[in-house]
């Protein structure tokens, strides 16, 4: 499903070129659950952009499904992150305005799904969270777990085949954060793949694989036999 | 994304911040209503100056003494300080014997105090000959008119203005056989006419004071010349014609030779509405450019909450990148909003406008009832203002929307 080769990536900042990722190589099946770990400044936020599609390598190859990123425009590579990838950031990124509903239904307004099935998905989607009861709440009235629930729904909404995962319990507390790592878990039961990055040992405890990344390359590539067994203590 | 979706985005967006929006279209509005207001006002008294030339007759051509300035419009001589004497009765006399011209009337201006009892009021009175009522279509409402016999004998005889009536014999007495005092003379009132209103030579007719022409040249003035012929053509030629028969009449009477060196300028009702209607829709023009700024001025204002709007919603515009708005859709969304902003303002604009221009008809039909200012909201206007509205949303918001477009979405998720 996801094939890295010799993945570069290099930066000019007043002209230095900073090398963040310096030649990665890994593959990713469908259905694992994956954690890039790594201290910051490492470059697996910059690997994570690249593999959603949200930046583009300067060096080596990358096919998603199959096909080259090279050899999509970004029109493509747009259409691509609406019907395939699902996104959950950090900072959550809700519209604190907008009601629940309006944050979920965001991914559906640049489908193609028709208008008429969108009222359902929307609502399977926040149930899938556990959030039916705060439908029409606004974003910003909702507390930190919960803001991360819905960001989970509205990545869930298209139903994608991967769902990315950039330090979803960072800004959580450790009852919050091993909520949504649940979710995300069973998300990945159901048959998604997910890829998460993290720099917790607990959070990345959740997948089947650890990838370490330092200094822009795989430092190593684990799978775990013995899955994580949370007891709430995460952190 | 779906027109709908976009638009439906857009408004949701707008009535999030509502004060803001509010505030933004301000500009808008006041420019597109300044537009408004003036080419409305402007098309009142275009319709207002031609209704009253159009209502002195069509088959009228008039003299007036001085020099004509080879089509270009200027003031008459006698506005300029010059005063030319050469416009005479003999002059009157050719013409009437004329056969294309029916009809011909000399007029002289003078201002003076008139006085009934205790009542006074200082008023514009003109000499006329007695044709000048049929020419000019004064209607008497009560009395009559005097006739060629009263100036023939420069009888002491008046016709006044029904306002001027009013205020020096009140509502109660009837004016006709009183006697009014001019200049220190005594006028026996012979005539009210029918009704007020701006007349030829922008005279008040509400309060003119109608003398025979040889009693005010002699004896108010002291003057054998004319201020102005009205000839009335006979409708069966050309008026073209009547006037070439004009100047040849005229130029013989004058002993001119060299038709450069006339020494009075011939215009037909045609010509002065040309020249009037030019004036007015260049004033109309000048002035709604004018207003046309203060747009100018309301667009940028709309480029620069647009742009301020962008750089504050860039994770916003991040968040819809990643989950797959593409960069058309962003453009589409902001471009929206500014063509919102600036149709809305544009409408709100268009029915203050309309607000003010009933109020300003209300107004001067009110207190100057006598001016016959007519109520004008020309469609042109409002179309004009919506499409004008439309294309700065487009012109200011264009830039703004590129910008949110173009936004790398990496570097606009971690935008704090």
């Amino acid at each position: 499903m996801i094939e890295v080769n010799n993945l570069k990536k290099e930066y000019f900042e007043e002209e230095t070129p900073t090398q963040a990722l310096r030649g990665v190589t890994f593959s990713v099946e469908k259905g694992e659950f994956v954690s890039i770990m790594g201290p910051s400044g490492s470059g697996k936020s910059t690997l994570l952009h690249i593999l959603s599609f949200l930046d583009r390598p300067s060096g080596g190859s990358y096919k998603f499904q199959g096909k080259s990123i090279d050899d999509m425009t970004d029109h493509e590579l747009a259409r691509v992150r609406n019907k395939d990838m699902g996104f959950v950031f950090q900072s959550f990124n809700l519209l604190s305005r907008l009601t629940v509903y309006s944050n979920v239904e965001i991914p559906l307004l640049y489908s193609d799904i028709p208008s008429s099935k969108r009222k359902g998905l929307i609502e399977n989607a926040i149930k899938a969270v556990g959030l039916e009861d705060k439908i029409h709440t606004e974003a910003g009235r909702l507390s930190g777990g919960q803001k991360q629930r819905v960001a989970i729904a509205r990545a869930l909404v298209t139903d994608p085949n991967v769902i990315f995962a950039d330090e979803p319990t960072g800004n959580l507390d450790s009852q919050s954060g091993l909520q949504v790592m649940e979710i995300l878990e069973s998300l990945n039961k159901k048959g998604r793949t997910v890829i998460l990055v993290t720099h917790e040992t607990e959070t990345a405890g959740f997948a089947n694989r650890i990838i370490k990344i330092k200094d822009g390359a795989v430092e190593s590539d684990k799978a775990i036999v013995a899955r994580h067994h949370h007891t709430g203590n995460l952190k | 994304m779906l027109f709908r979706d976009a638009f439906k985005t857009s408004t949701r967006s707008l009535t999030q911040s509502k004060m803001r929006s509010a505030l933004t279209m301000l500009g808008i509005v006041i420019g597109i209503s300044s537009v408004i207001i003036l080419m409305s006002i402007g098309q009142s008294a275009q319709d207002l100056i031609l209704n009253q030339v159009q209502s002195v007759g069509s088959n009228l051509v008039i003299v007036i003494p001085g020099a004509p300035s080879n089509g270009k419009f200027s003031p008459p001589a006698s506005e300029q300080g010059i005063i030319i004497t050469t416009l005479k009765q003999r002059d009157i006399d050719s013409l009437e014997r004329e056969p294309s011209i029916d009809a011909a009337a000399a007029v002289v201006n003078g201002q003076a105090e008139v006085v009934y009892g205790n009542n006074n009021k200082t008023i514009t009175y003109q000499g006329v000959s007695a044709s000048m009522f049929p020419v000019r279509k004064l209607t008497i409402g009560v009395g009559s008119a005097f006739t060629k016999a009263d100036v023939d004998s420069a009888n002491h005889v008046v016709v006044i203005g029904p306002e001027l009536a009013k205020t020096l014999f009140g509502s109660a007495l009837n004016p006709i056989n009183k006697t009014i005092r001019l200049k220190n003379l005594s006028f026996r009132v012979v005539g009210i006419l029918e009704k007020g209103g701006t007349g030829m030579f922008g005279v008040d007719q509400g309060n003119v004071v109608i003398v025979p022409i040889t009693v005010a040249q002699k004896q108010l003035l002291g003057i054998s010349h004319f201020s102005a012929v009205i000839v009335q053509a006979n409708s069966q030629y050309d008026l073209n014609f009547v006037e070439s028969r004009m100047k040849f009449v005229l130029r013989q009477n004058h002993g001119i030779t060299d038709p450069n060196k006339d020494d009075f300028n011939i215009m037909t009702q045609a010509d002065i509405l040309s020249i009037l209607g030019n004036i007015t829709s260049i004033l109309t023009i000048f002035l709604a450019a004018i207003a046309s700024i203060s747009l100018v001025v309301g667009g940028i204002g709309i480029m620069n909450i647009m742009l301020v709007s962008v750089t504050e919603r860039t994770r916003e515009i991040g968040l819809r990148k990643a989950v797959g708005a593409t960069d058309g859709d962003i453009l589409q969304q902001f471009l929206i909003e500014s063509v919102l902003l600036t149709l809305l303002g544009g409408t709100a604009g268009i029915a203050f406008g309309a607000i003010i221009v009933g109020i300003a008809y209300l107004v001067i039909s009110t207190f100057f009832s006598s001016l016959g200012w007519g109520f004008a909201f020309p469609l042109s206007a409002v179309l004009l203002g919506l499409g004008v509205s439309g294309v700065a949303g487009i012109v200011f918001g264009i830039y703004p929307a590129r910008k949110a477009g173009k936004k790398n979405p990496v570097d606009a998720l971690r935008y704090e």
